[in-house]
């Protein structure tokens, strides 16, 4: 009964994260997340059931859109935008930037591109391929002033999410590595956004799939029922 | 062995195929999870069931991550002390082939440390570029496919029917106990009663 009972609560699990991925399937940047699932031995063949071995992230590419805004940027490739929010540091591949009072660009949440300001006689701003960016203001045309770096790490998997498309580096993620855009590397598409990474019609499929195993499980809690049940009329005839 | 302890080891054979049933359901999830079989035997000391792994390959479903590997022929990956078939692995904070609870899988030789461009082939040899960094330890003739797991062997309907089964069995035994149980009232109490 207590196997099928983790059956039953492995499957909530499963739902519960897929659903949270539909949810986001609209937000740029977003990365899907997967449960996955163990089994549970004591010792000898049979088995307790099953477990939980965790939430992880899925880091690959989502599709590129054009957005029109005046400060989105996407990366095509590996690696994260460094942001910040009152000291704290963390990653995402939301590019999804609106400029702020004090010259930064902020996303939705608040946090903050790191190590760029957008002086306030900018009129435009571009951000090349390459990470460089420039702005047309009082100074002329074309000046630069700065460059995006992207931060990439030994293992992306084990980043810890902040909430939404927002990640921290963790002792199992190792440090980050500060890198350059261009060189063969990642790209900045300036303009674009990157969509979410999550598929519809492949997460309906793993709701009913998951929904199906979750009833089988209930069939065996209830089986389990009946047959102690049936034990216990034994001595009533 | 009277015809009471025939039927009390077919509840007790029914409980451990349910037990075996639930577990397999429960694991329909768990990829690399080999299906536990349960069989049926016919001892001098009643029914008894008794359970093996299964060997049957399960599914392979593609991911795209290139870290995910499945074994197609028998074999186990070794991930810390526990060998498993759950091939989801990821590149830890050293660069060293993990699994997501950070235990290092073991190559021929020790664990296995990737490059960017590390590229694991077929026959389970893992290459840095043209350099070999590390080899699987697999059985003749087993492959490794890059870029895709094995999904849990458990088939969600036999496995629901095998839990109706163990209940059913169970059911009859038991019925066949109680009227067992009352012939023997009647042979004790009926027959011998005096008018």
């Amino acid at each position: 009964m207590y196997a099928a009972a983790s059956g039953m609560a492995a499957q909530q699990t499963n739902l519960e994260v897929i659903a949270d991925n539909l949810a986001n399937a609209d937000v740029a940047g977003f990365k899907q997340v997967a449960a996955s699932f163990i089994d549970v031995n004591a010792g000898g063949t049979l088995g307790l059931g099953t477990a939980s071995s965790g939430k992880h992230p899925i880091f690959s590419q989502g599709k590129l859109e054009h957005s029109g805004g005046p400060f989105d940027v996407a990366i095509d490739g590996n690696g994260f935008f460094r942001v910040e929010r009152a000291g704290t540091h963390a990653y995402t591949r939301n590019g999804e930037f609106s400029r702020a009072a004090d010259g930064s660009l902020r996303n939705a949440d608040g946090w903050a591109l790191r190590d760029l300001r957008i002086p306030a006689d900018a009129r435009s701003v571009h951000v090349a391929a390459d990470g460089r960016v420039t702005i047309d203001g009082d100074a002329g045309p074309n000046r630069s002033i700065g460059r995006l770096r992207l931060a990439t790490f030994a293992a992306p998997e084990a980043l810890r999410p902040l909430g939404g498309t927002v990640f921290a580096a963790t002792y199992e993620s190792g440090p980050e590595h500060r890198i350059d855009p261009g060189q063969g590397g990642p790209t900045i598409a300036f303009g674009m956004l990157e969509r979410s990474n999550v598929s519809i019609v492949e997460s309906m499929m793993q709701i009913l799939t998951a929904q199906r195993a979750y009833e089988a499980n209930a069939k065996g809690v209830q089986a389990a029922d009946e047959m102690q049940r049936i034990a216990n009329n034994l001595n009533r005839g | 062995m009277d015809g009471m302890d025939w039927m009390a080891s077919a509840m007790r054979a029914a409980q451990t195929q349910l037990e075996t049933a639930t577990h397999n359901l429960a694991n329909v999830a768990s990829d690399g999870f080999r299906r536990v079989r349960s069989t049926l035997a016919l001892t001098p000391r009643g029914l008894v069931a008794s359970e093996s792994q299964d060997g049957a390959q399960g599914g392979i479903r593609q991911t795209g991550r290139p870290l995910d590997l499945a074994l197609i022929g028998p074999g186990q990956f070794r991930v810390g002390n526990v060998a498993t078939r759950d091939g989801a692995f990821v590149r830890d904070r050293d660069g060293y082939l993990a699994d997501r609870q950070g235990r290092r899988v073991a190559g021929i030789g020790g664990p296995i440390r990737l490059a960017d461009d590390a590229v694991i082939g077929p026959d389970g040899v893992i290459r840095n570029g043209a350099v070999i960094a590390g080899r699987l330890p697999l059985p003749t003739g087993t492959t490794v496919r890059s870029g895709a797991l094995e999904s849990s062997g458990v088939d969600a309907i036999g496995e629901t029917l095998a839990v109706l089964t163990a209940q059913r069995a169970s059911e009859t035994a038991q019925k066949t106990l109680v009227a067992i149980d009352q012939t023997r009232d009647k042979a004790v109490n009926d027959v011998a009663r005096l008018k």
